[in-house]
């Protein structure tokens, strides 16, 4: 999108309309009718606007006399009648014509002495759009007087002047076109802007918008044109003006504030922008509250702003504001015109047409010259803009480029690493496969451990019953040797008395003697124990080794149906004294539990593991075996219809316990809370393992200084009918 | 010697192992056996073993424990551990916590026992004959003192009648002496075997 309008070519048809407008106004004014000297204007005060015409014509003392084409009476809220005199003589068409139609009331008054012949009535306030160049017919009788009654809010500019009827019109006509002229002018350059505004979305040019159809509506005001726009709405009529003027003011300041960018160059002028608003808000709400002559008083006071501006132009120029020296020349060509009709107003200067035209000519010049700056404002802004486009595209070309030489040295990059990943990558792999292999070792080494710790108990625990079978055996051969002793004795003896042999007696005596040296009775008591205890020992011994067959293959993957309570009598037999002789052992096992499809050698390597463990933490915490107390325990889970689910193994020790931390990590591989060299850590990551293979939940509850529980929930068709049994049957 | 009877005690938290070992050993030596160990420690301060054997695993207390215990009092039994399997600690502190004597595996072999039991009360007895002949050497000594301070006081007198006297006590004492030295030699020969 392209902003601003070509000025160049438009502003030569500009000015030539200007110039047009300029040449029309001024032939205008030329025709507006002669101010007669003759005449006389007599002026009597009424402060309270309540005076009668005939009161009027008697008050002849308070009569002062009126000089000049255009006398002033400034603003007041006094009435004023005045007489006109010296139209004597003049031509029958003649008119009495009094050029203000800002007056809000022109009340004429014909009168004969201290009678009132005829009047008529005039002026903003009754609205008569036929009324713009308020003229009066002068009267019949030449004795008689003409009063006039003005009364106004607005300064009582009274230029009172005598001219034909004929000269009226045209005057009237001529204002027309100047008027019209100028609303076109306006109307032009509003809707021109209007497009421009909504093209660029400018703030200021809104605010521009604003102060060209206000300060147009106050030039129509000045010729009395308003009424044809608020009709016989007479308030309007009255307070036009001063809301117009209060309303351009406004514009004015926040276009000043748009366009000077305020904020920007000169900050501190923001505040006297705001006050002066405020005046102009003052004027408007007094206007509202229905006082009007305050309110054009306060938008007097306003004007103030117009010097004001100029000064903010100048210091915004000399801080560097490109649009402030456009501002400053558009004001002062306002402020020109405004001045040289206030001149003209107070009779400093001479009333010319050419001096008449002066205020709308300098507004016109003025909206034009904004209306340029600001599209050389946007033009500027335009530029800086393109630069700044041509920078960015610049820069991202550079940019582009540097991407891409990034691009390329990262892609090196990437490919570098990539090999060092690749690298690495593959000596993970080994170190992973090594670590793989020295886990596999430890596990086979801890396998090893705990066959040889059961080796070892096992040993102690055959090696007892095999030691006094062994030495029974022995000894009972002894026995047996000295009874059979005792017995060929007895039997020589009784075969030597039997056959009267002379030593029979003698063989009796001495075997006798024989029985009670060598104590029979003791020997056969001896020889019924000794028999006894081979049989006890030759039990016991049975007895271990049917425990030990409980356990199948050590390694054996083989499901078989097992009593849990046979496993866990069988893993207490084989710990043997490694258990029973170093803690107080309760073993309450549920009798009638249906068997568990399981691998049992590993289920009592598991039990074995963890009951020692539990001895062990006993033995760490009590110095007296009766206090280190382990309870194992076998019991049926059943669910709310009464029916097996499960089996509960738990075994429970009060040990030493564990704190948290310790219990977290119980089953990781490598943990051990033992000293170096006593335990590879492994015992219980391997029983995880094995209990995982059995789908059996584990639950471990322990607390320092008062011991562990282990509890083993085995689900009754975890292991059975499944996949799981078919595929090892099949290995 | 040779006609003392050896007093033997065995403990064991087997009741069999010590009908075992009773039936075994009661025709040569005087067995006690018991099963709990303060009542062997009574037993001990009763009579005077020769030698003591004790099972190492038992529920309370280990073999080596109880011979550490009762060591102080009975510094001369000789002390025999009975086990039916040895690990290395044991065998350690068996050898030097208990002073143990001799190390027997279970199952046990009779002679081998025997054999055991009989230099362990070899062993005891020469430890107790060692410290007899000790006092008896001292006493001897304290004797030869006295004698010989006797003597010197009659020397004081110098009368050749005095003299004479002393010299003839000399002679007898060298006899003595010698007569003393020829019995020591024989017992060193006899320890010597």
């Amino acid at each position: 999108m392209r902003f601003g309008p070509p000025y160049g070519r438009v502003k030569v048809p500009l000015w030539a309309f200007l110039l047009m407008a300029v040449a029309a106004l001024s032939g205008c004014g030329s025709g507006s009718g002669t101010a007669v000297d003759a005449l006389v204007l007599e002026v009597v005060e009424d402060p309270s606007g309540t005076l009668r015409p005939e009161q009027v014509h008697l008050k002849q003392g308070g009569v002062e006399r009126l000089e000049g084409a255009r006398p002033n009476l400034g603003s007041t809220d006094a009435a004023y009648w005045v007489r006109v005199s010296g139209w004597q003589g003049a031509p029958r068409n003649a008119r009495v014509v009094l050029d203000n139609p800002t007056l809000d009331s022109i009340d004429v008054f014909t009168l004969n002495g201290a009678r009132v012949l005829g009047s008529v009535r005039s002026g903003a306030a009754y609205g008569n759009p036929e009324d713009l160049i308020p003229s009066f017919a002068l009267p019949l009788n030449e004795a008689h007087e003409l009063w006039f009654r003005v009364r106004s809010t607005k300064p009582l500019l009274l230029p009172f002047s005598l001219t034909q009827v004929d000269r009226v019109e045209a005057t009237r006509r001529r204002r027309d076109l100047a008027v019209a002229l100028y609303t076109g002018m306006v109307l032009a350059i509003l809707i021109y802007n209007t497009f421009l505004a909504f093209t660029t979305g400018q703030r200021a040019y809104f605010s521009y918008l604003f102060v060209v159809l206000t300060v147009g509506l106050v030039q129509w005001c000045f010729n009395g044109y308003d009424r044809l726009i608020w009709g016989d709405f007479s308030w309007m009529a009255v307070n036009g003006l001063a809301v117009m003027g209060a309303l351009s003011g406004l514009a004015a300041l926040v276009f000043a504030r748009h366009f000077l960018e305020v904020r920007r160059y000169t900050p501190r002028w923001n505040l006297m922008i705001t006050l002066l608003l405020w005046v102009y808000a003052a004027a408007l709400i007094s206007a509202f509250l229905g006082m009007p002559s305050v309110a054009y008083n306060l938008v007097n006071l306003g004007a103030l702003s117009a010097p004001a501006m100029l000064i903010l132009s100048i210091v915004s120029w000399r801080k560097g504001n490109p649009s402030a020296p456009w501002y400053f020349v558009a004001w002062s060509i306002f402020l020109v015109a405004v001045t040289m009709q206030a001149l003209r107003d107070f009779g400093v200067m001479s009333s010319t047409p050419m001096a008449a035209a002066l205020l709308p000519i300098g507004t016109v010049l003025e909206m034009l010259l904004l209306s340029f700056a600001l599209g050389n404002r946007i033009n500027v802004l335009k530029r800086s803009s393109d630069e700044a486009n041509a920078k960015a595209l610049a820069a991202s070309l550079e940019n582009e480029r540097i991407v891409k030489e990034q691009n390329a040295e990262l892609e090196t990059r990437v490919r570098e690493r990539t090999e060092d990943l690749a690298k690495a990558n593959s000596g993970l792999s080994n170190a992973l496969h090594d670590l793989q292999g020295a886990q596999d070792q430890l596990i086979q080494t801890e396998k090893l451990a705990s066959l040889g710790q059961m080796t070892a108990g096992i040993a102690h625990e055959l090696n007892n019953p095999i030691n006094y079978v062994q030495s029974n055996a022995t000894s009972l051969r002894r026995d047996l040797e000295e009874l059979i002793q005792v017995i060929e004795a007895h039997v020589a003896a009784l075969s030597g008395l039997a056959s009267d042999a002379p030593d029979g007696m003698e063989l009796l005596a001495k075997a006798q003697d024989m029985a009670r040296t060598l104590d029979l009775s003791f020997l056969i008591e001896e020889s019924r124990q000794l028999i006894q205890g081979i049989l006890d020992g030759a039990d016991r011994t049975a007895h271990i080794v049917g425990g030990l067959r409980v356990f199948g293959r050590m390694d054996g993957d083989n499901l078989v149906a097992a009593s849990l309570g046979e496993l866990l009598e069988a893993s207490i037999t084989v710990l043997g004294d490694r258990a029973r002789s170093k803690a107080k052992l309760n073993v309450d096992l549920e009798e009638g539990l249906p068997p568990l499809w399981c691998q049992s050698g590993k289920l009592s390597q598991v039990f074995m593991n963890i009951i020692v463990n539990a001895v062990q933490a006993t033995e760490s915490r009590w110095q007296d075996v009766e206090e280190r107390k382990v309870e194992v325990g076998l019991s049926g889970v059943k669910d709310g219809a009464g029916k097996l689910q499960a089996l509960k193994v738990f075994i429970r020790d009060n040990g030493t316990g564990m704190d948290e931390v310790t219990r977290q990590r119980i089953f990781d591989p490598f943990y051990t809370t033992k000293d170096v060299g006593k335990g590879t850590g492994l015992g219980l990551s391997i029983v995880k393992g094995i209990l995982d293979d059995h789908g059996a939940q584990v639950r471990v509850e322990s607390a320092v200084g008062e011991g562990t529980e282990f509890q083993l929930l085995f689900a009754i068709d975890a292991m059975k009918g499944g996949g799981t049994q078919d595929r090892n049957e099949a290995a | 010697m040779a006609d003392e009877i050896i007093r033997v005690l065995y403990l064991d938290d087997e009741e069999a192992n010590l009908f075992s070992f009773k039936a075994a050993f009661r025709r040569e030596f005087e067995v006690h056996t018991c099963i709990e160990p303060h009542q062997a420690v009574r037993l001990m301060d009763e009579h005077e073993f020769h030698v003591v054997l004790s099972d190492q695993r038992m529920p309370r207390i280990s073999g080596v424990e109880f011979f550490e215990l009762v060591m102080p009092d009975h510094p001369d039994v000789s002390r025999v551990l009975v086990t039916g399997y040895a690990d290395t600690d044991a065998v350690v502190d068996a050898i030097n916590k208990g002073q143990v004597y001799r190390f027997v595996s279970k199952p046990w072999n009779e002679e081998e026992l025997r054999t055991v039991i009989r230099s362990g009360y070899y062993l005891n007895r020469s430890r107790v004959q060692n410290a007899e002949q000790g006092a008896e050497v001292l006493a001897m000594l304290e004797k030869l003192a006295g004698q010989v301070e006797a003597l010197d006081g009659q020397l004081a007198a110098g009368t050749p009648e005095a003299i004479s006297r002393v010299q003839q006590e000399l002679r007898n004492l060298r006899e003595g002496v010698l007569q003393e030295r020829e019995r020591y030699a024989q017992w060193m020969d006899r320890l010597g075997k």
